[in-house]
């Protein structure tokens, strides 16, 4: 009991709320076998089978935020690998006389079936996943259900193995509560648990903000598929599971209704977390069975009620209807569930457990810009740009609006290619490299319009960019925390980066970018929206930052007073070109500047105010 | 904390229910019925068991089964859903059913007979018509409706004595029904000196069928019959493209197009000829069950399914009253064994035709929203194909 004690004392608050995840999912399963017996026990089972389904859907989308429509037809994969291999022969000669000598006669056990289905959906997955992958948002969803018809296809198809869309029989009836308990209960750990680990971090960061993500060093085709190979293996259990209660089926159970069923309890519960998973489950599972006993007439003594059936479809879509409605988020919306002590004490690890990172002395090395040249069709957005940002230098590149700032800072971190010329990092060139890697290999970059991971926590968004250069989850988080203190962001790091006020959100972005520990900062109008007082002090900010890390700044901006208070030297560009640069004096003193920002003047020029 | 609550709940509430609703008296003979009410199968199943329900109100009214064992029926709605059918089989054998019935559909039928196999509860589908039904399951499940392999030879038979030399087959690897039988038909055909002469592919659901019409059209030589087990949506929008693209071969299907639709499509399917479970014409019992139908409900039947799912319900009081018994194995026995059982379709035999009865295929010509018949016939168990 001690040992059991130390343990979730030393666990994080993401074990302990798997752990307690799973107790409620136990107890009330066992629950329903105490009030109702056998009858509980077929309830329990069904909803435990429901619920592998709809995690292994949840991994992958409630973690990205791409819905997949292809899951059932991966479970389909399951149940079939599970069905021929546990078949008994005699069975099997009559339904599958063709099929290949390798499949046939094994008559395995369960768990040995099991290891094969999972290795089954390992390969399903790596194989799917490089498309799906490669994809976001409504584009990958399509894909999943491109997925969904092509592998339906393929089952039917293989009527060898399959016995095409013809009933395939014979399955042995292994799935009890007993065989869905431990495996759903597993599943609700390993769920609850990669949301947190750093493929799950980085999967939920990309959903909250492609760009943002990538630009924190999140590779998004390797966190997308890492997301989708562990949910297709999961839904690939799933379906064997859900394969030995059938007993019997065809290619059309594992097919759109399936797939809806499974989405409408992920949607009603709450994609986003796993607690949703299990609450939206629970829901549909509970009201189909109540309304199906209802449905069949009742004889309740003086009454007798009717046979109506058709009320579990009409109920059930109500019951959605009414979920949505109410919590557009879901019934779990954003919270998991979790012990109402645990919370603020496990989530911040001591940052003083491991020294704040040294400063890292300013050493020779530059980003430097050379002929970048953009042509959007016949307008010139940038043409022949070239300057350096030496490290430890601040500098600032100003331009009058549609000067073409934008587009040079698009190409400098890879999120447009260049017509021409490049630029290079320390002496390496960043040309074809993308976002992340280019955000890997030293430059850190905050948005004109803030861009977090606004249904993450503070520490999360912090601890997504410090994977990209830490050792593990472990020393990432802590390094996060550590960066959060230094930087003063605000007090309580669980909260959600949504809901921080808009000084607090901008120095946000500014420690997530310095969580690459980055050697250059490229800072995309920083003091856009704020006020005198709040422009003073983001001052002191980036100089602090510029001195402590030793860092490259470069610093766009349209508030000129900040740039020559700031700023070692200024790069100004003006119709895409490079007009001036020099130290704020020599800028400010610039004729071309001067014309650019001010307009030509026939007597005498004017310097640009200090 | 939610969830167990809920769940808590919602188990409280059904067993207020359960208890409530009180267990039958010892004397009476409880049927399951797992069926279809809503969704996909309901068209079939729906009507199934009305006809079902009509026999057990005839059959209760003379003192039940063999004319002692009251009826109750304990009727649970399988939303066309497998799962939910083993779910539905899994309580009904638990409740200790002496006879199970199951969807129109092999895949539920087979995953609830799986479950009443071992514990030897005789078990019936509507009018599941897949021949392998009952070998799939074993001893105690047993089909009702001609099969598709009847269906399918009585079909070939009567394209040979036509005089029809090619065919053109239409079929859908989507569903069991909609790809074997007409690889059914295919095989009689052939055996018959027919030649099938191109074959075309379809999805259910499909609306557009102007590929699998080009692809009739140009054939040379062209068919001289097209054969399809398309049915409702597939079927009425192939058959109005293929006669609006001038295709004027004549057509042939299966049950499935016997529902009130195929009528209501007017022209197109003027000469279709299809097989079917029965057809009343004027004299014959299936006419004056129709009759008796039309004065209880105050309608004509819409399908053959209210007649074939009442004749259900006697194929049960037949197999019930040679047992001399209400025990399974008994019921099995004589079930199996069943011969010449006159019903309102025609005769049923189970006897040597390993639980998918035989009993005879109908043919109907549709012409002006109205079916005439073509022809009755038994097949010849030398034409039919092995499941």
């Amino acid at each position: 009991m001690s040992q059991l004690g130390e343990r979730f004392a030393s666990a994080g608050e993401a074990q302990l709320s798997a752990l307690l995840l799973a107790a409620v999912v136990a107890a009330g399963a066992l629950l329903l076998v105490l009030v109702l017996g056998d009858w509980g026990a077929r309830i329990a089972t069904l909803y435990l089978m429901s619920l592998m389904g709809v995690l292994s859907l949840a991994v992958f989308t409630g973690n990205s935020g791409i819905v997949s429509f292809g899951h059932a037809s991966f479970m389909g994969v399951g149940a079939y690998v599970s069905g021929i291999l546990t078949m008994p022969a005699a069975i099997q000669q009559g339904a599958l006389p063709h099929l290949p000598d390798v499949l046939a006669g094994h008559q395995l056990g369960l768990p040995l079936a099991l290891v094969m289905v999972v290795i089954a959906g390992l390969v399903a997955g790596l194989v799917s996943g490089l498309p799906i992958a490669r994809l976001s948002g409504s584009g990958a969803s399509i894909a999943t259900l491109a997925m969904l018809i092509i592998v339906h296809v393929l089952l039917i198809g293989a009527r060898d193995i399959t016995r095409g869309s013809q009933t395939f029989y014979g399955v042995p009836n292994l799935t009890t509560l007993s065989v869905a308990l431990p495996i759903a209960l597993a599943f609700v750990v390993i769920a609850r648990l990669f949301k947190e680990m750093p493929f799950g971090l980085k999967l939920r960061a990309a959903r909250e903000n492609e760009v943002a993500a990538a630009a924190s060093g999140v590779d998004l085709f390797a966190a997308r598929y890492a997301g989708w190979v562990l949910s297709i293996t999961m839904a690939a259990v799933a379906g064997a599971v859900y394969g030995h209660f059938l007993g019997a089926f065809s290619p059309k159970d594992f097919y759109f209704d399936l797939m809806f069923t499974m989405i409408a309890m992920l949607i009603v519960g709450g994609m986003l977390t796993v607690t949703g998973a299990v609450v939206g489950t629970a829901l549909i599972t509970g009201v189909i069975q109540v309304l199906r006993q209802v449905e069949s007439g009742m004889d309740l003594g003086l009454v007798q009620v009717p046979v109506i059936f058709g009320l579990t479809q009409l109920g059930l879509g109500l019951a959605l209807l009414f979920a949505i409605w109410r919590r557009p988020l879901g019934i779990a919306g954003l919270t998991e569930l979790q012990l109402p002590l645990s919370g603020r004490r496990a989530s911040v690890p001591a940052p003083a457990a491991v020294a704040p990172a040294p400063s890292q002395p300013a050493r020779a090395g530059a980003l430097e810009v050379r002929g970048l040249t953009k042509r959007f069709g016949g307008l010139v957005a940038a043409e022949d740009v070239s300057f350096q940002v030496d490290r430890g230098q601040i500098v600032g590149l100003i331009g009058p609006n549609g000067a073409g700032k934008t587009t040079i800072v698009n190409m400098i971190c890879g999120q447009l290619a260049a017509d021409a010329g490049q630029a290079h990092l320390d002496g390496r060139s960043l040309a074809g490299l993308s976002p992340s890697a280019i955000a890997r290999a030293g430059l850190g970059r905050t948005f004109q319009a803030i861009r977090l991971f606004d249904r993450m926590t503070v520490l999360e968004n912090v601890t997504v960019a410090a994977l990209a250069v830490e050792p593990g989850p472990i020393a990432a988080r802590v390094a996060a925390a550590s960066l959060l203190e230094r930087l003063e962001v605000i007090g309580d790091v669980t909260r959600l980066a949504g809901t921080l006020p808009y000084g607090a959100r901008r120095r946000l972005e500014i420690a997530r970018a310095l969580a690459l520990k980055p050697r250059y900062l490229l800072l995309d109008e920083p003091a856009a929206g704020m006020n005198p007082a709040e422009t003073d002090a983001l001052v002191g900010t980036l100089s602090r930052i510029r001195d402590d890390f030793g860092l490259g700044l470069l610093v766009i901006e349209h508030d000129l007073r900040l740039i020559m208070r700031l700023c070692d030297r200024i790069v100004v560009v003006n119709k895409g070109q490079r007009i001036a640069v020099g130290t704020p004096d020599e800028v400010r003193r610039d004729e071309k500047v001067i014309e650019a920002y001010i307009g030509r003047r026939k007597d005498r020029p004017q310097a640009v105010p200090a | 904390m939610t969830i167990s609550k809920r769940l808590l709940g919602s188990g409280a509430a059904v067993a207020v229910v359960l208890a409530l609703a009180g267990p039958a008296s010892g004397e009476d003979f409880r049927i399951g019925i797992a069926t279809a009410q809503t969704g996909g199968l309901a068209f079939a199943d729906q009507p199934s068991l009305l006809g079902f329900q009509l026999a057990v109100e005839e059959i209760n009214a003379k003192g039940g089964l063999a004319g002692k064992h009251r009826i109750v029926l304990d009727i649970k709605d399988t939303r066309t859903d497998t799962a939910a059918t083993v779910q539905a089989a899994q309580e009904l054998v638990a409740a200790g059913v002496k006879v199970l019935i199951t969807p129109c559909d092999a895949d539920p039928s087979i995953a609830a007979g799986q479950i009443s196999q071992p514990a030897k509860i005789p078990t019936l589908t509507f009018c599941g018509s897949t021949p392998t039904i009952p070998g799939a399951v074993g001893d105690y499940m047993f089909g009702t409706f001609p099969a598709d392999n009847y269906q399918a030879a009585v079909l070939g038979a009567f394209a040979a004595e036509k005089g029809y030399k090619s065919a053109y087959i239409l079929k859908s690897p989507d569903s069991a029904y909609t790809l074997k039988l007409p690889e059914y038909f295919a095989e009689v055909f052939k055996k018959k000196g027919g030649a099938v002469v191109g074959e075309g592919s379809y999805t259910l659901g499909q609306q557009n069928f102007a590929a699998e019409v080009t692809k009739i059209q140009t054939l040379n030589p062209a068919p001289d019959v097209i054969m399809t087990a398309a049915y409702e949506p597939d079927f009425p929008a192939f058959i109005k493209q293929l006669r609006a693209a001038g295709v004027s071969t004549p057509v042939l299907g299966s049950d499935g197009v016997d529902s009130p639709t195929t009528l209501g499509l007017g022209s197109v399917v003027d000469g279709l000829v299809h097989s079917t479970g029965g057809f009343p014409a004027e004299g014959t019992p299936l006419a004056a069950f129709y009759a008796k139908w039309k004065e209880k409900t105050g309608k004509e039947p819409e399908t053959i399914y209210v007649a074939t799912g009442y004749e259900v319900g006697y194929i049960i009081d037949a197999a019930v009253t040679a047992a001399g018994s209400t025990e399974g194995p008994a019921i099995r026995e004589a079930l199996a064994n069943l011969a010449d059982l006159q019903l309102v379709t025609g005769k049923v035999t189970y006897a040597g035709s390993n639980r998918m009865p035989l009993r005879d295929v109908t043919l109907v010509e549709v012409r002006d929203g109205k079916k005439s018949l073509v022809k009755r016939a038994t097949p010849d168990p030398a034409d039919v194909p092995a499941p």
